[in-house]
């Protein structure tokens, strides 16, 4: 209960810093693409690249299956949510390494420089999306109700997607091996989570890793619901939740805990 | 506390951890080995002080003596290890030498993301930011990325943003002693206004004259423990003597 109210009114604080946390997020994004000159369509580009190139090696090589629907759409509504998920916890394990001429000259709560890497990610992602909706269209998806529980998935990504990133970026302020750790352990993932497959091709005695691992439970209800395969499944939607919650709140928790030292360290 | 003292310093003590590792390479035999490979240094011990709302502190003492830690403690971006410090009011952002801008950014940048840290909107920054580039006379190196600027520039928009809204605590490192004699003096100015206004300086320095003027308060250090502290005439003698 006491816990509920301190994250209330830490959520309150987050409102009062929404200009701060809006101001590191669009430099986060403006900064990125400033130099280059394609600018902002990299977000675009790349994932079309990705999707294109994954879609002739899976499907045409090596014929996955995808459950009657074009694989570059199955492929895609589940790349690019993962994507953002990688993302996010490669640019927040940095985020308050590289801000460190801010956190040693004033306060203001640490967790907002996580925040604000997480949003501008998010903003990346939506306009990402935007590659998912021509390939929508030129393949004619006719898309069903279900649709309505994408927001919450989305919730519960984002919950999962901060509590990890509050802890990496704390301890790689201590142990800078974290962010090359991380890129090596988000790749592994990556081909434990049903992205570029169906998990029903996973023979059954081995399942149970995909139920432990809340990204492959996100992936596959992203999945199910956009494509038309039905309501999602409540039991592991509840359970990815639950653990997702858990996780932020630990992550949280520490976090505040090591807070006071960061301008030491840095 | 009672109701004019804004910063109040109770037993502080600050223990830094040295030779941190910084890699699981040298983490990793540590653990294993069961040493504790860190050593402890006593920054600061059982430090006291007090200051009233619109007097001025001087810290003064040798280099490594504490002073840049107990500024870092009232703008509260450290912890103390031990006791306890009170600060009330708005602390403006640590004035100090090196890296305190984002490198990356330029000094527009810079002062609207300073801004916001210290909560005000776009409205209110945009308000202040004419006067902000009258008062550092950088107007055409404001859309230059900060790590092209001197270390005089620098200085220049770090104290021009601090200044540009009356802030109730201003802490200023050493850093009066870079740039020219004239924009020394404007700043100098600028924060005998303050004074006169209520604000509450905090100031390292080795200037004994400025002190003198600007100070009601000093706190002299040596190697962390606390020699003196009090009024100001008494404590340069204290630290004179600390020096001889
Ligand atoms: N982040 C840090 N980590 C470890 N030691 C530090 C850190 N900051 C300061 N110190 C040490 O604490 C002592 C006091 O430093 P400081 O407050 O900067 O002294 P001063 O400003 O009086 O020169 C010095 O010995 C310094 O090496
Ligand atoms: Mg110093």
């Amino acid at each position: 209960m006491n816990s509920l109210k301190k994250l209330r009114s830490n959520l309150k604080m987050m409102w009062d810093y929404r200009e701060l946390l809006w101001n590191l997020a669009h430099r986060e994004i403006n900064q990125r693409y400033k130099q280059s000159v394609l600018g902002y369509a990299w977000v675009i580009l790349v994932p079309l690249a990705q999707l294109i190139v994954m879609n002739f090696l899976f499907s045409i090589v090596l014929r996955i299956p995808s459950q009657g629907i074009p694989f570059i759409i199955f492929l895609a509504v589940a790349l690019l949510p993962w994507n953002f998920f990688a993302n996010s916890l490669s640019s927040s394990v940095n985020s308050l390494v590289s801000n460190s001429s801010l956190i040693t000259k004033i306060y203001f709560p640490r967790e907002i420089l996580v925040y604000s890497t997480i949003i501008a990610k998010m903003v990346d992602f939506l306009f990402s999306c935007i590659a998912l909706v021509i390939f929508f269209l030129v393949y004619k998806t006719t898309l069903t109700l279900t649709l309505f529980w994408v927001p919450l998935i989305f919730v519960i990504q984002i919950i999962f997607t901060t509590g990890l990133s509050l802890i990496l970026a704390a301890l790689n302020l201590f142990y800078r091996d974290i962010q090359y750790l991380l890129n090596l352990v988000v790749m592994l993932w990556m081909y434990l989570t049903p992205v570029m497959y169906p998990v029903e091709i996973v023979p059954e005695k081995y399942r149970f890793i995909f139920s432990l691992n809340p990204m492959s439970v996100i992936i596959n209800a992203y999945r199910q619901t956009i494509l038309g395969g039905g309501e999602p499944n409540y039991f592991s939607l509840t359970v990815a939740f639950i653990t997702s919650s858990v996780i932020f709140a630990v992550s949280f928790y520490l976090f505040k805990k090591m807070e006071g030292e960061f301008a030491d360290y840095v | 506390m009672s109701d004019n003292i804004i910063i109040k310093a109770e037993n502080i003590s600050k223990v830094y951890n040295l030779r941190r590792q910084k890699t699981f390479k040298e983490f990793l035999p540590a653990l294993f080995s069961g040493s504790d490979t860190r050593i402890k240094l006593n920054a600061l011990s059982h430090i006291d002080f007090e200051v009233k709302k619109g007097e001025s502190l001087a810290i003064v003492g040798r280099n490594g003596s504490g002073k840049s830690t107990i500024l870092k403690l009232i703008a509260g971006v450290t912890k103390p290890s031990d006791g306890r410090i009170t600060v009330l009011g708005q602390v403006a952002p640590l004035i100090e030498l090196g890296a305190g801008f984002h490198p990356e950014l330029t000094g527009r940048e810079n002062v609207y993301l300073n801004g916001s840290i210290l909560g005000f909107k776009k409205k209110e920054i945009d308000k202040l930011y004419n006067g902000i580039v009258e008062f550092s006379e950088l107007r055409q190196f404001m859309d230059q990325p900060v790590k092209f600027y001197s270390s005089g520039m620098y200085m220049r928009l770090a104290f021009a943003v601090a200044v540009a809204e009356t802030p109730d605590i201003l802490l200023v490192d050493e850093i009066l002693a870079v740039g020219d004699t004239k924009f020394q003096e404007k700043c100098l100015r600028r924060i005998k206004e303050f004074q006169k206004e209520g604000s509450t300086m905090i100031m390292v320095s080795h200037d004994l004259n400025m002190i003198n003027e600007y100070c009601q308060k000093i706190l002299v250090l040596d190697k962390g423990k606390q020699i003196y502290f009090g009024e100001v005439e008494k404590g340069i003698d204290k630290y004179q003597q600390l020096l001889s």
